[in-house]
């Protein structure tokens, strides 16, 4: 027998004689690189179907008019474009190569569904356009009913249709924001599909689109061309460039079609994608760690057979070698398993968003050779890394070991360690505080939060002493000896316990990372509200991203008018270039907006704005060098540049933003007209019920928006923070999952190597009640020791994340640390310990007594 | 022999292993008594059935037919619970090795049992046993810092803290130099004279026998002889003719571990 064979005999031998014991292991590779494969197949698979809908959508479209200015203002994905002339369409079409031309006039337009409330709106846009007639140029097509021809009647897609509970023939509003009574005569498919993703889409006559979604008639979007047969998609774009005016530019159909799937690809897939990725990554990494331990405690326990091994002549490299074979048979077994787990999540996913309401576009699974080899290659490599010091460590095992008692891992807490460990605990503290105080950086920051996990590590076993016990006295007292008795085995092997509760630690940390920084958002917000929202009631229109069309621009005025009202004013949006980037303007009524909002003290006077002049916050005037009465150039969609003279500057940017218009200065340049919020303060005497009922009235008119008194205000502004962190915890269940499964396996492990100990309680009267409790005390205990890791050191690094974003923005950023939350984390984490300890204390319970004191 | 001066016994015990052709008739057929007051060791060669009666005695293994009692308590009519308390409360044990818990001192060792029940020490009778086994010193110590000696007296004095009706012994003495061995069998003897308490050891070394006021000999499963006043000389001479041929193998044998013996 070769010497090669013969490792490789022994670890299989060895194998098959403890499955159990890489129970643990396998699971834990298993769900990180099913986790990891899963989200690779679906990115990849989401990117293809959208691509391909959008291609047949749009494939006879051949080239696209439009202007060629765009603002793409910070946090924006899209840029807002100017609109060309929608009569360019008629002058295309005569264009030489030229098939059909028609204008695409947009505008948003949120329908309200059957029950009331409006469709969409969080997240993806909600659109209305003219309903083109040329079927090729339209990405619509129509699947029921037929085209609207009259006024008020509309199209929509059957996605929109079906979340809203709309069918042909109902009526309903449209908000645009003004509201318009609409008369559904047709539901459209787009590439095949209920709807392009989660845009809803309404189609009207061209007369409605320009009189609902246009400032001004004869505005345009973009004009969509067809080309005659035998005119190539380039060829079209070269005869069309020469005609076009000024600030209009051509591009073909392909480079359109890549546009827009490069934004649905580049921008939500890819977020979407990267936010999956980071949290297989946490998974991973606990999983490192539960797989680390797991080896480490089988090579301790091995100690005897590795030192006979060597007594009988295995060379060093034979014992590393058998212990590495080990690892990367459970390697590449748990990695190909998890691969076809991944691809059957993604499967399952497939099946399962339809049936949540989620258009996953039909299609066959794509997989890539990146989506099998990359998790396979990280999974093994995860497996065997973490093996690798324990194989190190096995193959250093003396011959004479063999002749000792029974080897177990008494290993004790290093002093070296504990010194390392603080002096990084020390780096770590000075670089985050010299990160996010001194200089603030992202960079060092990030890097002190990194150092601090490691010191967490590094410090893990001293600490564990520290805090077991700690936590050993009171439950001694409480639980009498199987209390007292779980926690003195937890203190047996410091580095052990340390390892196992560290998995845990890592998991929890995130997740209370995310709930401070949640909470602290949550907090200045409130904050936000509190100092600069100086009304009674809001009216707002809830929307994230492109979602959702905003209050009509009436409204404010109608609500003025009301006898409880004292002032009401709506803050609108608008974009211009300053400096070569782009910005976010608000288009109000200042000397209103003074009366609805606090600006804090304001230097020159709000009511002089007039036509040629701005109001500025404070923090954008000094970063920018400007003082009362300086000039500044604002370059608008529309192509224009105008200069205005700095005539008010403000405290508190918070809610009012840093650049304020009148309504009059905005008109020349404007897109549609609409408000994001409506700021209400009422009259002396009038309670804010009495008040917030008679504004509902008002408002139900304009498509129904929300009107809140303050505290709803805050709060719902806060409501995608819930949405993004509920996200995030079921994100991390399977990193806590995977936490537990490294406790039971530790678990499982000890009670393995305490047989005799176990047999020993039970003869001299323990019951299986006390023992069973004992060792599922000492995996609370491992799991508290855990938690309360994860928590302080997610905790603070919620404070830097809080510190760091603290330093981008001008406004206050409030640190909150949520007590019932975290409180309620703790205690899931101490719930997890007792289900981790379940099942090893059943099997401890069921060991024979005889057996147990009778085993070597 | 009345039962209110037997501490335990079993009658017609039979244990079987296994079934078929691999059956083991450990016990076959043995009723015994272990008077109360008084110090019995079980003989017997290797696979004479010894530590399987103390076993099945004891409460630690069940019988295939037949009867064990401890005290008036019939066990085959306990459960699982029943039965580890009343071992808790009622016997004592020392075995070979690995006695203690090594997380626990010496003290928390002693008293286990009755912390496990959740009882108050006798204090007094703690700290007589302390005396006696002469650990006084050692009772903040762990076993891993006692000799093996000082860790079988620990275990002594562990068997008898719960005032237990009766104390099986397997092999105290099987790890131990012969020093030690004699300080061990000597506590058990006094615990048993000055105390009163019950003794039941397994033991094939016929010095350790002679500390015993009475051995029993076992021999394929049945009981087949008792001796009253043994000394070391007579206890071997039993065991050689017993064991016939193969005595002189097997006499000395040092382990008799291992399922059945």
């Amino acid at each position: 027998m070769s010497s090669a064979s013969a490792t490789a005999r022994i670890s299989l031998t060895s194998l098959r004689a403890h499955k159990r014991r890489f129970a643990g292991t396998f699971a834990a590779v298993l769900l990180g690189v099913a986790f990891l494969t899963g989200t690779l197949v679906m990115g990849d698979t989401l990117r293809t179907s959208f691509d391909s809908m959008f291609a047949g959508a749009t494939s006879g479209t051949d080239a696209v008019v439009r202007s060629a200015d765009t603002i793409t203002t910070p946090g924006q994905s899209q840029g807002v474009r100017g609109p060309v002339d929608a009569d360019l369409a008629t002058r295309v079409a005569q264009v030489p190569g030229v098939a059909a031309a028609e204008a695409d006039i947009q505008g948003p337009g949120q329908l309200v569904g059957a029950d009331g409330e409006p469709i969409g709106g969080q997240g993806p846009p909600t659109l209305a356009g003219n309903w083109i007639k040329d079927t090729r140029l339209n990405p619509y097509r129509l699947a029921e009913g037929r085209a609207p021809e009259r006024g008020g009647e509309v199209v929509v897609n059957r996605g929109a249709a079906a979340t809203g509970g709309l069918t042909i023939g109902d009526s309903t509003v449209l908000r645009t924001p003004d509201p318009v009574r609409v008369t559904i005569v047709g539901l459209a498919t787009f590439g095949g599909a209920d709807g392009m993703a989660q845009t809803t889409f309404t189609g009207m006559t061209r007369a409605d689109a320009e009189k609902y979604l246009t400032p001004q008639p004869g505005e345009a979007a973009s004009i969509q061309v067809r080309a005659a047969p035998g005119t190539g998609q380039q060829e079209l774009v070269d005869a069309l460039t020469p005609v076009l005016p000024k600030g209009v530019e051509a591009i073909t159909g392909e480079a359109a079609t890549t546009e827009n799937t490069d934004m649905i690809s580049g921008q939500f897939l890819d977020l979407f994608t990267t936010f999956l990725l980071v949290f297989s990554g946490v998974a991973l990494l606990v999983a490192t760690f539960s797989i680390h331990n797991t080896f480490a405690i089988v090579v301790a326990q091995r100690t005897r057979e590795n030192a006979l091994l060597r007594a009988l002549g295995a060379a060093r490299g034979q014992v590393v070698g058998a212990a590495l074979a080990e690892a990367a048979v459970v390697a590449v077994v748990a990695s190909a398993a998890g691969l076809l787990g991944g691809i059957g999540v993604a499967a399952g996913l497939q099946a399962l968003f339809p049936a949540i309401g989620f258009p996953f576009p039909e299609g066959e699974l794509v997989i890539s050779a990146l989506s099998l080899g990359l998790p396979l290659a990280v999974g093994i490599v995860v497996c065997l890394g973490s093996a690798l010091l324990p194989a190190v460590r096995a193959g250093r095992t003396a011959p004479l070991a063999a002749l000792r008692e029974t080897a177990v891992d008494q290993s004790g807490t290093a002093r070296g360690r504990t010194v390392a460990g603080l002096a990084l605990a020390l780096i770590a503290l000075g670089t985050t505080l010299a990160g996010v105080l001194v200089t603030p950086s992202i960079w060092l920051a990030g890097t002190g939060a990194v150092l601090a996990l490691a010191a967490f590590v590094v410090l893990g076993p001293a600490a564990s002493t520290a805090v077991l016990r700690v936590l050993t006295r009171p439950l001694a007292r409480t639980r009498g000896v199987p209390g007292g008795l779980a926690g003195r085995n937890a203190l047996r092997s410091p580095r052990r316990t340390a390892a196992t509760a560290s998995a845990l630690m890592i998991g929890v940390a995130v997740v209370a990372l995310f709930t401070v920084f949640g909470a602290s958002l949550k907090a200045t917000m409130n904050q936000t509200v509190d100092r600069s929202f100086a009304g009674d009631v809001a009216i707002s229109a809830p929307s994230f991203g492109a979602g959702g069309s905003g209050l009509s621009p009436e409204l404010a005025g109608k609500v003025a008018e009301l006898p409880e009202v004292e002032s009401a004013v709506g803050l609108g949006r608008g974009v211009a270039e300053v400096d070569g980037a782009g910005r976010q303007l608000t288009v109000t009524d200042p000397v209103a907006l003074a009366r609805g909002l606090d600006l804090g003290s304001v230097r020159g006077d709000l009511a002089a704005l007039g036509t040629d002049g701005l109001a500025l916050s404070a923090p954008e005037a000094e970063r920018r060098g400007l003082a009362l009465g300086d000039r500044t150039r604002l370059a608008f969609t529309d192509g224009t540049q105008e200069s205005f003279t700095v005539r008010a500057v403000y405290a508190q940017p918070e809610l009012a933003g840093d650049y304020v218009l009148t309504r009059e200065a905005w008109a020349p340049h404007r897109g549609q007209d609409s408000d994001s919020v409506v700021a209400v303060t009422f009259k002396d005497g009038v309670d804010t019920a009495s008040g917030e009922a008679a504004v509902e009235e008002t408002a139900a008119a304009y498509g129904n928006p929300e009107v809140q008194t303050r505290e709803e205000y805050a709060q719902s502004s806060a409501g995608g923070i819930d949405m993004m962190l509920t996200l995030v915890y079921a994100m991390l269940a399977l990193a806590v999952l995977i936490a537990l499964l490294g406790i039971a396996n530790t678990l499982t492990l000890a009670v393995h190597e305490r047989t005799r100990e176990l047999g020993l309680l039970r003869a001299v009267g323990q019951t299986r009640a006390q023992l069973r409790a004992m060792v599922r005390w000492e995996s609370v205990l491992v799991a508290a020791f855990g938690t309360a890791g994860g928590l302080a050191l997610g905790g603070f690094l919620g404070w830097v994340l809080v510190q760091a974003s603290q330093g981008t923005g001008d406004s206050d950023f409030a640190f909150a640390v949520p007590p019932a939350q975290l409180a309620v984390v703790a205690l899931v984490g101490l719930a997890a310990g007792a289900l981790a300890g379940w099942r090893p204390a059943r099997r401890a319970a069921r060991l024979d007594v005889l057996r147990a004191i009778a085993t070597e | 022999m009345n039962t209110a001066h037997t501490a335990a016994r079993v009658v017609d015990a039979v244990k079987v292993y296994g079934s078929g052709d691999t059956e083991v008739r450990a016990l076959d057929g043995v009723t015994v008594g272990f008077p109360a007051g008084r110090f019995t060791a079980i003989m017997g060669p290797s696979g004479s059935g010894k530590s399987t009666l103390m076993h099945c005695a004891a409460g630690l293994d069940a019988l295939t037919s037949g009867s064990a009692a401890i005290g008036g308590t019939e066990l085959s009519s306990l459960d699982d619970r029943r039965l580890t308390v009343l071992r808790r409360d009622r016997v004592g044990f020392v075995f070979q090795a690995f006695n203690l818990l090594p997380t626990l001192t010496v003290a928390e060792n002693i008293t286990l049992p009755l912390d496990l029940a959740g009882a108050r020490a006798d204090a007094e009778w703690i700290d007589a046993l302390v005396d006696v086994v002469g650990l006084r010193d050692r009772l903040h110590h762990r076993p891993s810092e006692l000799s093996g000696g000082q860790q079988q007296r620990v275990a002594v004095a562990r068997a008898f803290a719960s005032r237990p009706d009766v104390v099986f012994a397997d092999e105290p003495t099987g790890n131990l130099d012969s020093r030690s061995g004699a300080e061990v069998l000597g506590l058990l003897a006094r615990a048993v004279r000055r105390m009163d308490r019950t003794v039941v050891m397994v033991t094939h070394d016929p010095v350790a026998a002679a500390h015993a006021d009475e051995v029993v000999f076992l021999a394929d499963g049945r009981l087949v002889d008792r001796m009253p006043e043994p000394t070391a000389e007579r206890v071997l001479d039993r065991m050689k003719a017993l064991d016939g041929p193969r005595a002189e193998a097997d006499i000395p044998e040092h382990h008799t571990q291992g399922v059945p013996s």
